[in-house]
């Protein structure tokens, strides 16, 4: 028997496409997308920062340190990374804050008696509201954080 | 008169190793279902094409299936109304392949039954033995109305990409019953459920993607009962002062005895 045809279970793809489906869908497929792209930033940030102790000037693994960080991140590469963090790390954060408001029912609809064709109260349009200001925030982000770095405002 | 060209997923897992799509040329007419397509060709062209199906008018569940890439009930979508220049019809993702469109809902029905889906009585004899009806305000019925739509036809579990990676979580449809009974003001068995599902694989692993609710045919609205039910866990309290709607309750005698304050909301 072919078991993992049979199975026809999608895994970590059926995150990963929305296609096909809700805007929602696709707010969820980034925010896990962005999670694990924060996660991953954050860990080498605190793995990195951990040899800071003694600050730039300091001696010993602290300065190869920071100089090390310098080389990744003090160019055009390492500079685009950064902008793409911001726009990953603002959209995680503001979406975030969409989806804990909803569990705690606050921008949620009442249930009601339905009507066809039916519009699904948990996709209202406040929800989809929320997500464009996700996705507004995150880029207004990124273009100020792309002016600070690469044309030197701020 | 035109042709649908209408392409199923053939598998029979004891036999081939991958699934396949084969194509079948349907004469099209006015208001074809994408099931009426499939019984043309199974009747006319291919019968050995495997498919479940019963009451053929959305209501009985039986026919979900992917249709274009989207779980859809195949009786109760249009071939013209779908886009593009074919039919694509194959089984509903997250659940096993019985043989062609035919899925394994066992596990499914199981998870339905693990959220107790039924009125439950903290006094057994009297929810064995009621001694009068139990009363609802219309309001309190429409709390709950919509979710007792549920067909089980399957299309929200099928869609749910947490599903696709979690077999232990329950899935929307069983997460949306168990809100339905829950926020019953007849009902006194919520904290029962809660400790069932407010655990590492029970509703915190749903992050709200919403093609539950998306999918649905019948306006149940899963994702929204799923966040109620969360709202329910953090609130920390019932919907529903303790009593309220039943028939001890009308009597003017509390329903649980001492302690019994606390119950669902929603």
């Amino acid at each position: 028997m072919a078991k993992a045809a049979a199975k026809n279970k999608r895994g970590i793809a059926g995150w990963l496409n929305p296609y096909h489906y809700n805007a929602e869908r696709w707010a969820y497929t980034f925010q896990r997308v962005t999670g694990v792209a924060v996660l991953l930033y954050v860990l080498g940030h605190l793995g990195d920062t951990s040899f800071f102790v003694g600050g730039p000037t300091g001696t010993g693994p602290s300065a190869s340190s920071w100089a090390f960080i310098g080389t990744v991140f003090e160019n055009t590469f390492g500079h685009t990374i950064l902008v793409l963090l911001v726009l990953a790390l603002v959209f995680h954060g503001v979406n975030g804050i969409r989806l804990v408001l909803s569990e705690f029912g606050l921008i949620l609809r009442k249930p009601s008696a339905i009507e066809f064709p039916y519009k699904p109260k948990a996709l209202a349009s406040g929800q989809r509201a929320l997500i464009y200001v996700g996705i507004a925030t995150a880029v207004l982000s990124a273009i100020w954080t792309y002016l600070v770095l690469f044309e030197g405002m701020g | 008169m035109t042709d649908v060209r209408l392409l199923v997923q053939r598998f029979d897992p004891f036999k081939d190793e991958e699934p396949r799509l084969v194509e079948y040329k349907v004469p099209k007419r006015e208001g074809m279902t994408v099931l009426d397509a499939i019984l043309y060709a199974r009747d006319y062209v291919d019968h050995s094409i495997a498919l479940r199906f019963s009451c053929r008018q959305a209501s009985c569940g039986s026919c979900g299936m992917k249709i274009n890439g989207r779980p859809r009930l195949a009786c109760y979508t249009q071939v013209d109304e779908l886009a593009g220049e074919k039919v694509v019809a194959q089984p509903m993702e997250n659940f096993a392949i019985i043989r062609d469109l035919v899925t394994d809902l066992g596990s499914f029905f199981e998870k339905h039954a693990e959220v107790v889906p039924q009125l439950v009585r903290s006094d057994l004899q009297e929810q064995e033995h009621p001694t009068s009806e139990y009363v609802m305000k219309p309001e309190e019925l429409t709390r709950v109305l919509q979710f007792t739509y549920c067909i089980k036809c399957g299309l929200c579990t099928s869609s749910c990409p947490t599903v696709a990676t979690d077999s232990e979580f329950p899935g929307p449809q069983a997460l949306a019953q168990a809100y339905r009974y829950t926020a019953d003001v007849r009902d006194e068995g919520g904290d029962g459920r809660i400790a069932i599902l407010d655990t590492p694989h029970g509703i915190w692993r749903c992050h709200f993607a919403g093609s539950c609710s998306y999918v649905c045919p019948k306006g149940v609205d899963p994702a929204l009962g799923i966040q109620l039910l969360k709202r329910h866990v953090m609130s920390g309290h019932a919907p529903r002062k303790a009593g309220e709607g039943s028939p001890t309750a009308k009597a003017g005698i509390p329903a649980h005895g001492p302690g019994s304050g606390s119950s669902s909301g929603g």
